[in-house]
């Protein structure tokens, strides 16, 4: 069943010499496509990929004035309508605020290719949480900074934050806002969930739920084991991994989310999750009775902190933002809506005038009570350990 | 038989007898019912981030349509991209079909093959095999460019079959009837061939614009940094997708059917002129594509 | 001549589309498999044989292959069960309304993947009308409709319905009726006619659409990721994650290789069952 076309068509026959030397005409041309393409794929293949620029020593250089363009990779969420605005106005500088960090390694997976190149694919500040500050210090994608631009900063930097293991001379990460991992509960339709090991009590199957970030759910499950998360073993993670898993099969843990244990918890599919505390503020405007619970085993304490990448464009601009937002009276007003744990000091001297009950909020300005049973967030120790970890993770978030 | 015995018989005999079309109908409401609910919801006036449950009708997501900043640039690139692919690929796609369909030479099984296997690999083993190459290739900026080449590569075999489908039931006499007038071969083409097989290019140019603008899987892959409409989507997923994207979908929705309806009016007119047997059902060229000459 | 002018133009006519794919797609595959067989420190510049990855790959994570085949399976022969009828309806008992109910089969793909596949999770959220249905109903307990298989097989079949539709319709329609009255006036019932000259005659069909449903839904991810919990991810998921999140480049190269090949054999299988010209469109076929 093949086209035979029309009669003038058919009639015109070819001798098997021509056809021959058609058919190797057309091969060759494909053939030296071929080969001209893998020719050069071959040579980028040769050589290694390019060296990433080494971190250490990599200072910003300082120039007069802040001016000029800068753009921001930030969570969503995570800052004020006015911020921005007003920042411009006072530097000069205009301002790309994107909000497109939604997982630590969703973004570094992202940002690779572009970082071992040296480049930032146009930003010059990011934001992401301190393992993650470390590990690209550690790949050498992160500049130092120049003290000299930030005096805002090392001035008003908490104190319980001066000397932070990830960063202990804090030369590359300035922390832009810190947060405390707990229990989010519907107190209506959990009242009695008050420590991690209660949401492994089967009386609320398929309504709990967890963060699908490692160094969140883990080691608050560590604790529910008693381990002291600090000091934690890679045995210690594993058995705790295990025993998420087991709760995960037996259809306990309902999901692993991010951001969106939110709507989990608005429209009721979830009542008692492991969850963030600055989102139960706003989760409270919604529906009065979902609150954020301190476990009585405690919580998890991190940070989320600005770096400055390799390649970024105008590192100048990014030193005067953080600069701009360690000031207080600037802090204040991002603090009023983010509702996280504020890393300036003096911030709630400035909103006990304004807005006193942000101020007086627990979860805003914890007090050391508060916090007592925390833990600073932990890592697994070695490469080997954390890869092993992350597979045993996300062989449990993956089914 | 009393009245009340046959009633019930003679119902079940109507339902037997339209049974078809009575599931042939849920089948269809069934399908239209998630639309449905996206155009409520673009009226939705939620008090959280999340657009999940019912709160009160508003107008303001309309009227403030393209209010955000990232998702009009998030549009935008993917109507750039669209665009892009569409024409590259529809030009490519038809010389190729030309090709096939008008021409006998070897490696044509071979030609045909290549061009049937991308539509039959899952998407994602396209995206990761792009994303090996670039990765291998040392990293080159991930972006608008890889995009476009990503999507030029999956909208050409579309193309192809579209207007393969049209050429071959394209009647060849109009063509030697230009010949005996005296036209040469590029002119036939230019002035008979060309607008007779035009609905075909466009139809297919459509298919390919839809497949591109739509495309998450291969460009979650292949987009580094760059975000197109449905990659905003799939990131505001987590954090809430605003009321403002329903408002977008169902105008690209109202703009697709009435691009879909003009092309139906269309085709059939061009049927008429050029002489394609009626009976072909030519305006769903998914169906014509994937049944070729079955 | 002109056959040789009609050979090199046919050839300089196909060149830019053979280069692209090739280039594109061949390549890349080529380069997909170089990537499974690499180690996790990525030497690109020197072929290592870790046959491992393989190895390592199917045994992590077989019961997301098993699955991703159980949920695709079952889609597409609820696809293959509500599409039928349809198709049926449309080609012989519609009439005049055949073009809307067409267009109505394919309006859902005018409206972006994620966002029906999202609506979807309003329409089965927990205090939505439908979930308070079919918990009146009993079907459901607990009002637990999402994060489950039957979401992820539902919009499974839901996305890819319009795929099973098409082709069958279009087989139907080029149906002879005169066949089917033929076998009326043999005396033959409607569910003889329908499964001994209707089925037959719109085999290719339905072959074309349970290939277009099967391969593109097996590899799926989106629909797991929305509508699905831990327990339902499928093997689409996993390689996602691989890439995405936690940079085991080889290993998520791996798992696609395996997963083109499952497929590839399960597609051969199929059309040599169901017979050959159903996907691979004869050249130039005029009829």
């Amino acid at each position: 069943m093949s086209e035979r076309g029309t009669p003038s068509e058919r009639s015109s026959e070819m001798t098997s010499a021509r056809r021959k030397a058609v058919v190797s005409v057309g091969f060759a041309l494909l053939a030296l496509a071929a080969a001209i393409l893998l020719a050069a794929c071959g040579s980028g293949i040769e050589e290694p990929p390019a060296e990433a620029a080494t971190g250490k020593g990599n200072e910003v250089e300082v120039e007069a004035k802040p001016s000029g363009d800068l753009t921001i990779s930030n969570w969503p969420y995570y800052i004020d309508k006015q911020t921005v605005p007003d920042f411009e106005k006072a530097t000069g500088v205009s301002v790309k605020y994107i909000e497109d960090v939604n997982s630590n390694e969703a973004f570094l997976a992202k940002m690779k290719p572009l970082l071992a190149n040296g480049e930032s694919g146009g930003r010059s500040l990011m934001v992401v949480t301190d393992w993650m500050a470390r590990k690209m210090h550690e790949l050498g994608y992160l500049q130092e900074f120049e003290p000299a631009a930030i005096p805002n900063f090392e001035k008003n930097l908490a104190d319980n934050l001066r000397a932070a293991s990830y960063d202990p001379g804090r030369d590359f990460a300035a922390p832009w806002q810190s947060g405390m991992t707990g229990l989010v509960v519907n107190t209506e339709k959990a009242p009695d969930v008050h420590t991690i090991c209660d949401l492994f009590d089967p009386k609320y199957k398929g309504k709990v739920e967890m963060l699908n970030e490692l160094r969140d759910t883990v080691p608050l499950v560590m604790k529910c084991e008693g381990v002291d998360v600090e000091h934690a073993t890679e045995a210690d993670w594993l058995k705790a991994i295990e025993k998420i898993k087991g709760a995960a099969e037996s259809g306990q843990i309902r999901r692993f989310t991010g951001n969106d244990y939110t709507t989990d918890m608005s429209n009721g599919n979830a009542v008692a999750v492991i969850g963030w505390s600055g989102d139960a503020v706003q989760l409270q405007a919604d529906n009065p009775n979902i609150e954020f619970r301190m476990p009585e085993e405690g919580c998890i304490l991190w940070s989320d902190n600005m770096v400055i990448p390799v390649g970024a464009p105008n590192p100048t601009a990014a030193e005067a933002w953080i600069n701009y937002v360690y000031d207080p009276v600037n802090q204040a007003q991002i603090e009023a809506f983010v509702n996280y744990v504020s890393p300036v000091e003096g911030t709630k001297e400035v909103l006990l005038k304004e807005e006193p009950e942000i101020a007086n909020n627990k979860l805003i300005f914890p007090p050391p009570s508060f916090t007592k049973n925390c833990s600073i967030q932990p890592s697994p120790g070695t490469p080997k350990e954390e890869q092993k970890i992350n597979q045993a993770f996300n062989a449990v978030l993956n089914g | 038989m009393s009245a009340s015995a046959s009633a019930p018989s003679r119902a079940w005999h109507w339902l037997r007898e339209h049974a078809v079309l009575i599931i042939g109908v849920l089948v269809v409401i069934y399908l239209l019912v998630p639309i449905a609910v996206i155009f409520f919801f673009s009226f939705n006036n939620p008090s959280g981030r999340y657009n999940f449950t019912w709160v009160g009708f508003t107008l303001s997501h309309w009227e403030n349509v393209f209010g955000i900043p990232e998702l009009n640039e998030a549009l935008w690139t993917s109507i750039k991209l669209a665009l892009l692919a569409t024409v590259i690929s529809t030009v490519i796609g038809t010389m190729m079909a030309l090709a096939l369909v008008r021409h006998q030479f070897f490696g044509r099984r071979a030609a045909n093959f290549l061009i049937v296997i991308p539509m039959a690999t899952p998407e994602i083993v396209m995206g990761s095999s792009l994303l090996s190459f670039f990765l291998i290739l040392g990293n080159p900026a991930l972006g608008f460019n890889t995009l476009l080449i990503a999507h030029i590569m999956f909208c050409i075999s579309f193309v192809v079959v579209v207007v393969r489908s049209r050429l071959i039931g394209f009647d060849r006499h109009l063509e030697e009837a230009a010949k005996d007038l005296g036209a040469s071969p590029f002119t036939t083409f230019r002035l008979v061939t060309l607008p007779l097989i035009m609905p075909g290019i466009f139809g297919a140019a459509m298919l390919a614009f839809a497949l591109s603008i739509d495309d998450f899987v291969i460009s979650n892959f292949n987009s580094g940094t760059t975000v197109t409409f449905p990659l905003y989507i799939f990131g505001a997923f987590q954090r809430g997708v605003p009321v403002e994207v329903n408002c977008i979908a169902m105008i690209l929705f109202g703009v697709t059917v009435l691009a879909m309806v003009a092309t139906t009016l269309q085709q059939r007119r061009a049927e008429k002129m050029a002489s394609v047997r009626p009976d072909q059902e030519e305006e769903i060229p998914i169906v014509v594509s994937t049944v070729g000459a079955a | 001549m002109a056959a040789l002018r009609s050979r090199v133009s046919a050839y300089g006519l196909l060149l830019p589309g053979a280069f692209w794919l090739i280039v594109f797609f061949v390549v890349p595959l080529y380069f997909l498999g170089r990537l499974s067989l690499d180690t996790n420190e990525l030497t690109y510049y020197k072929f290592n044989w870790h046959w491992q990855n393989y190895s390592d790959a199917l045994s992590l994570y077989d019961t997301q292959f098993v699955r991703s085949f159980i949920y695709s399976g079952l889609a597409t022969l609820i696809c293959l069960l509500l599409a039928y009828p349809l198709a049926y309806a449309i080609a012989f008992k519609a009439g005049r309304w055949r073009h809307a109910l067409l267009l109505a089969v394919v309006a859902p793909f005018f409206t972006t993947y994620l966002i029906r596949t999202i609506s979807w999770v309003t329409i089965l959220s927990a205090e939505s009308p439908v979930v308070e249905v079919l918990e009146f109903l009993h079907i459901v307990n607990n009002g637990r409709l999402l994060a489950t298989a039957p979401a992820v097989v539902a919009g499974l079949v839901y996305n890819y319905l319009p795929f099973m539709v098409l082709p069958i319709y279009a087989s139907l329609e080029r149906l002879d009726t005169r066949l089917m009255e033929a076998a009326k006036d043999l005396y033959a019932n409607a569910a003889t006619t329908f499964f001994k000259v209707t089925l037959p005659l719109s085999a290719p069909g339905v072959v074309a659409g349970t290939l277009l449903t099967f391969i593109p839904a097996t590899g799926d991810y989106v629909n797991a990721e929305f509508l699905g919990g831990p327990g339902n991810q499928m093997i689409g998921n996993v390689i996602q994650s691989l890439y995405l999140k936690q940079q085991e480049y080889p290993a998520a190269a791996a798992l696609s290789f395996v997963l083109m090949a499952i497929i590839l054999v399960v597609v051969l299988i199929y059309i040599r069952f169901a017979g050959s010209e159903a996907l691979m469109g004869e050249e130039g076929m005029a009829r």
